[in-house]
């Protein structure tokens, strides 16, 4: 027992020595931990936000719908689903303002119940959004109100009841699904439905009930279980999770994002607190060694010094989880007008305990590699002052300690990435890095030791010499700056990634309206109307109907009869019989590319060769055709011999019109075919005002506004993208304040030296000089080495995490390579200025 | 989710099996026989054009030889009747639509023409007087061509959450068209079917392949008192 008071008492002492020392060394873990923390807690704050807006999405934890009046026995099935449920039909109706006397084609809602659960029915006046239950009232979508000149107030006629105008609705949760789309939205009240005989038998009416459950419900799960008795029913239904998953990948690329973060913080935090510990034990190693003159034996410096390390560790860590909250705590705070969405911080506990803990367990990793060798440090060495003959190598016990920080590294990430092959790809990925890191670290000492003339100037020879002559730091400072850059550089080009994509996939340069059933006389009349609006016709294309009748000489019919039957993995002739829409035209637009074969454009129409054609590879392959395959068309009744001469692949997340077969230009112009025109409309009042015109002039064109619908995904798509940026952001800055907390430790390694060479007579300019090119040397090469290791990381991520086009502006890269290196050189003066600004004798009496 | 939109969006009546968005649907939904409507002129026979919609089309069966004109073809050519169906539907299909496709199917003589146009206008809401004008501008381009030409009309009607104005108003076109052009009329092509979950597809509009043999027996009802030869 007293022996251990005094093992205790004996690292209490020690630390005393220098604690300002002591304080550089704990600041690093503090940094290294708060970042970690911060980083983590952000992540879960943000998560959750954008949970919350996901939510809106659907309006409700579950949604079930069917487009068949529900029986007598699923009535009660449905009732005990949830005590808070809402109920709703929808439908298409034609709509009477009778003030105007004008009719159009709506989607009416009859909602009953406290629907939405997840945002609101936005509504001018805002009160309206709830309280229309309560009347004979309707909420009536913005773009119905501008195009009959309607008010708050006024009457609308649905079947026969007339409802009184509660409030205009400009959006709607649940509201971002087709029916929206095709026509504006008037809510009403269900208690209304049977006076309007509306509902009658023959009725196209879609049954909706929504659900929500108390917090924490695990609703998937419910859902799998209620799944058999669900598609019984024939019902269809959604929940938040199944929603995000078919909203696209977004939110799939976020929760990938912020692994990765995730993971780097992870990864900071080591590196902030391994290179202070790895740095502190071998300053101990000359006191050590005269504890052990003085009679202490191997296993007792052991403990004294694991003692002492992993209460530094743990102090470094509960301060730097502290520090991490109180950063999430206050930022939001700070940020408050520039934030897109609410973050509600809550402390994470989770993120603490994994802060403290990491921080206290690589401390006694770290501080076990350097310590295990105090086993064999020799009273001599007090006297003799060669610190690099200290051998690390071959020590069975290293292993261990080296597989146990492997172990750590693996069962940390996978609590990130909740995944294990994830976890161990990234463990490898960093082991890989760490190699190639520190081999190129041994490969400058090696080049330097040849290199290095005797005929050069002094400064450059020391400045050199330094970077592989005993006592250098040029392994751990080339590891944790290259680690660093390449954290910081892998999160640049990897956001650069992401955010590209959002905005490809955002609407902002994508149509938001869709006229179709343009008839080819009416075409250049609409465009012409589409243009005097000052609106762009962004995509004009003519669509005809056709059938395939046969491929290479065979109908469908053979070709099913030859196909079978089918063996595994053949390819067979499916899509044959159905309806095909095809177009034609002169060249490729933006979402295709040709994969095979060559395009052609245009034939001459009296050529009677095969006409050449282009397909999309998925349907190419559905159909089983090759290039240079013969297929005969029957276009409304004349059948066109044709010949595949390209295969395309096609992008279809896009606002647009693709083809699974185009024709060149030449022939079909005089087929039946309509028009369908894009654009993009900026405002409700513009879109009002150019469906006026159209359905004024063209009565016959149908009209899509995918204008409520698209900004309803842009706005969370600015939201996630906004999360994206912050976090990366928020990640860069503090891995560069780990970066310089980890040079900064380098302080006490060239203090001796500069006082030495101070004393001899240097100059500060000399000095500087020297320890300018040694910091250069070592941050140029690092941050070099750091930087190439990113470009191929974020390859490997894009390609096989993300599964995105890789692409890297070099710009970023660049800008990193420079400011990390003058970082570096500004750090390394300012770790010498101290000893530079001073008399040599004032500096040598104190205690360095 | 943009592509969610159009894709489901392009489905049904209004777009069906567009090549917009609608990727594999329809390229994956006929493996079946297809028996070609071959338009190659036939002198012994005369030519019953069906010119409608997705109805006429069998938007959504196995294949087009489950729709209502195939079914309507079978009972022609067991009775041993010297006419020969040629199904001229196209999906989504309006009015409008059709009025600017005519032309190019009255390149082939027709004998007996089936009209069976307007659903998709009901549905979108389009008003009634366009769906008229449109529905008689193709009459007149039938007549202008082949005077001698027998003429049915389909009638349709739309369900009633769309109005009741809306509802009759639609329903009359079909009866009022007919008289006026001397054509023979199928009250309601849907007739027992319409509204019927057991014979529709889920889409709750389109028949089923038994829906259509009900839609064809409609239709066979009217259109065997304007053939010859029986």
């Amino acid at each position: 027992m007293a022996k251990i008071f005094w093992l205790f008492t004996m690292a209490w002492r020690d630390s005393r020595k220098n604690r300002p020392r002591l304080m550089l060394f704990i600041s690093s873990i503090v940094f290294g931990i708060a970042a970690l923390v911060a980083i983590y807690s952000f992540g879960y704050d943000l998560r959750r936000s954008i949970d919350d807006q996901a939510a809106t999405l659907v309006g409700a934890d579950l949604a079930i719908s069917t487009n068949k009046p529900v029986g007598q026995n699923a009535m009660p099935f449905l009732d005990s689903l949830g005590a808070t449920r809402s109920r709703e039909l929808s439908f298409v109706s034609m709509v009477l303002f009778p003030k105007s006397n004008g009719t159009r084609l709506v989607q009416v809602r009859a909602l009953q119940g406290g629907f939405p659960y997840y945002g609101d029915l936005e509504t001018t006046p805002v009160a309206a959004g709830r309280s229309f239950l309560g009347g004979r009232n309707a909420l009536v979508d913005n773009t119905l109100m501008l195009q009959f000149n309607a008010a708050v107030g006024d009457s609308v006629k649905l079947g026969q009841v007339t409802f009184k105008i509660a409030g205009i609705l400009n959006k709607a949760p649940g509201q971002t699904g087709v029916a929206s789309s095709v026509a504006p939205v008037v809510f009403i009240p269900l208690q209304y439905m049977e006076q309007t005989g509306l509902a009658k038998k023959g009725s196209r009416i879609e049954y909706s009930f929504y659900y929500k459950y108390a917090a924490g419900t695990d609703v998937t799960k419910m859902v799998d279980k209620l799944k058999p008795r669900l598609e019984k029913e024939d019902f269809n239904y959604e929940t938040v999770d199944s929603r995000k998953e078919n909203t696209g990948r977004f939110f799939n690329d976020l929760t990938r994002f912020l692994a990765l973060v995730g993971f780097i913080a992870l990864l900071l935090g080591c590196v902030g607190v391994a290179s202070a510990i790895n740095v502190y034990v071998r300053e101990k190693i000359s006191s050590i060694a005269i504890m052990r003159c003085l009679g202490a034996t191997a296993l007792d410096a052991f403990v004294i010094y694991l003692i002492q390390i992993v209460g530094i560790g743990f102090i470094g860590s509960v301060l730097g989880a502290e520090l991490g909250s109180f950063i999430q705590n206050v930022l939001p705070v700070v940020l408050k007008d520039f934030l897109p969405l609410t973050i509600n911080t809550v402390i994470s506990w989770p993120a603490i305990g994994q802060g403290v803990l990491i921080g206290v367990v690589i401390s006694f990793l770290f501080a076990l590699l350097p310590l295990i060798s105090i086993r064999k440090i020799s009273p001599l060495f007090t006297f003799r002052l060669s610190f690099e003959s200290v051998n690390f190598a071959a020590d069975p016990l290293r292993w261990l300690v080296y597989s146990l920080i492997v172990f750590f590294i693996i069962t940390f990430a996978y609590l990130q990435l909740g995944s294990i092959l994830g976890s161990l790809f990234f463990t490898v990925g960093i082991f890989v890095a760490f190699l190639v890191l520190t081999l190129v670290a041994k490969l400058l000492m090696y080049t330097m030791r040849i290199v290095v003339r005797t005929t050069w100037g002094y400064l450059v020879r020391q400045a050199f010499a330094n970077l592989y002559r005993p006592n250098n730091q040029t392994i751990i400072l080339i590891v944790s700056i290259g680690l660093s850059t390449m954290f910081i550089c892998t999160l640049f080009i990897v956001k650069d990634i992401l955010t590209e994509q959002l905005v490809v996939s955002g609407s902002s340069t994508q149509s938001n309206m869709v006229l179709f059933d343009i008839q080819t006389q009416q075409q250049d009349a609409v465009a012409q109307l589409t243009r005097q609006q000052g609106l762009p016709v962004m995509q004009q294309v003519p669509i005809i109907g056709a059938r395939i009748e046969e491929i290479n000489g065979k109908t469908a019919e053979q070709a099913k009869k030859d196909t079978l039957p089918q063996r595994p993995g053949e390819r067979g002739r499916r899509g044959f019989g159905g309806e095909l829409r095809l177009t034609y035209r002169d060249s490729l637009v933006s979402s295709e590319k040709v994969t095979e074969g060559k395009w052609v454009g245009l034939v001459d129409p009296a050529s009677t060769a095969p006409i050449p054609i282009s397909i999309e590879d998925h349907y190419a392959n559905n159909l089983g055709v090759k290039l240079g395959d013969h297929i005969t068309f029957n276009v409304q009744g004349t059948n066109m011999a044709t010949v595949v001469t390209s295969i395309r692949s096609v992008e279809w997340n896009r606002v647009q019109t693709n083809f699974r077969v185009i024709f060149p230009k030449g022939v079909l112009e005089q087929a039946p075919q309509f028009h369908v025109l894009l654009t993009r409309v900026p405002s409700t009042a513009a879109s009002v005002k150019f469906q006026q015109a159209v359905v004024r002039q063209f009565p016959n064109i149908s009209i899509i506004d995918l204008g409520l619908v698209l900004s309803v995904l842009d706005s969370l798509l600015d939201k996630i993208s906004y999360v994206i940026n912050f976090m990366s952001a928020f990640s860069i800055v503090t891995g560069i304040i780990v970066l310089i907390a980890s040079v900064r430790i380098s302080k006490y390694q060239r203090i001796q030296e500069s006082v030495l060479l101070r004393t001899l007579g240097a100059t500060r300019r000399q000095i500087g000089t020297i320890n300018a090119l040694e910091y250069f040397f070592l941050g140029l090469l690092s941050a070099l080495t750091g930087v190439l290791i990113a470009i191929a990381v974020s390859w490997l991520l894009a390609t096989y995490s993300f599964k995105l086009p890789f692409v890297v502006h070099l710009a970023a890269p660049g800008i990193l390579l420079g400011s990390i290196t003058s970082l570096t050189v500004v750090i390394g003066l300012l770790n010498s200025r101290g000893i530079l600004n001073r008399p040599p004798l004032e500096v040598l009496r104190r205690d360095v | 989710m943009v592509p969610k939109i159009l894709v489901v969006f392009f489905l049904g009546v209004l777009f069906a099996a567009c090549g917009g968005n609608k990727k594999q649907e329809a390229a994956t939904d006929g493996n079946g026989s297809a028996k070609p409507t071959d338009t190659a002129v036939d002198f012994h026979k005369k030519n019953i054009l069906f010119f409608g919609n997705s109805l006429t089309a069998g938007y959504g069966l196995d294949d087009v030889s489950q729709a209502f004109p195939s079914v309507v073809q079978n009972k022609i050519d067991s009775l041993k009747l010297p006419y020969k169906v040629i199904n001229a539907g196209n999906s989504g299909e309006t009015s409008s639509g059709g009025n600017g496709r005519i032309d190019w199917l009255l390149k082939q003589p027709v004998d007996v023409f089936v009209l069976e146009l307007g659903a998709n206008d009901g549905l979108r809401g389009i008003p009634i007087k366009e769906t008229v004008k449109n529905l008689q501008a193709i009459v007149d381009k039938v007549k202008a061509k082949y005077p001698a030409c027998k003429l049915v009309m389909l009638g349709m009607q739309v369900p009633p959450n769309m109005g009741a104005d809306y509802a009759n108003g639609f329903k009359g076109v079909f009866p009022q068209l007919a008289a006026k052009n001397n054509m023979a009329l199928v009250p309601f092509l849907l007739d027992g079917v319409g509204g019927n979950p057991a014979l529709n597809q889920a889409d709750g509009i389109h028949p089923t392949a038994e829906g259509a043999k009900i839609v064809a027996d409609n239709v066979w009802k009217v259109l065997k008192t304007t053939l010859d030869g029986r």
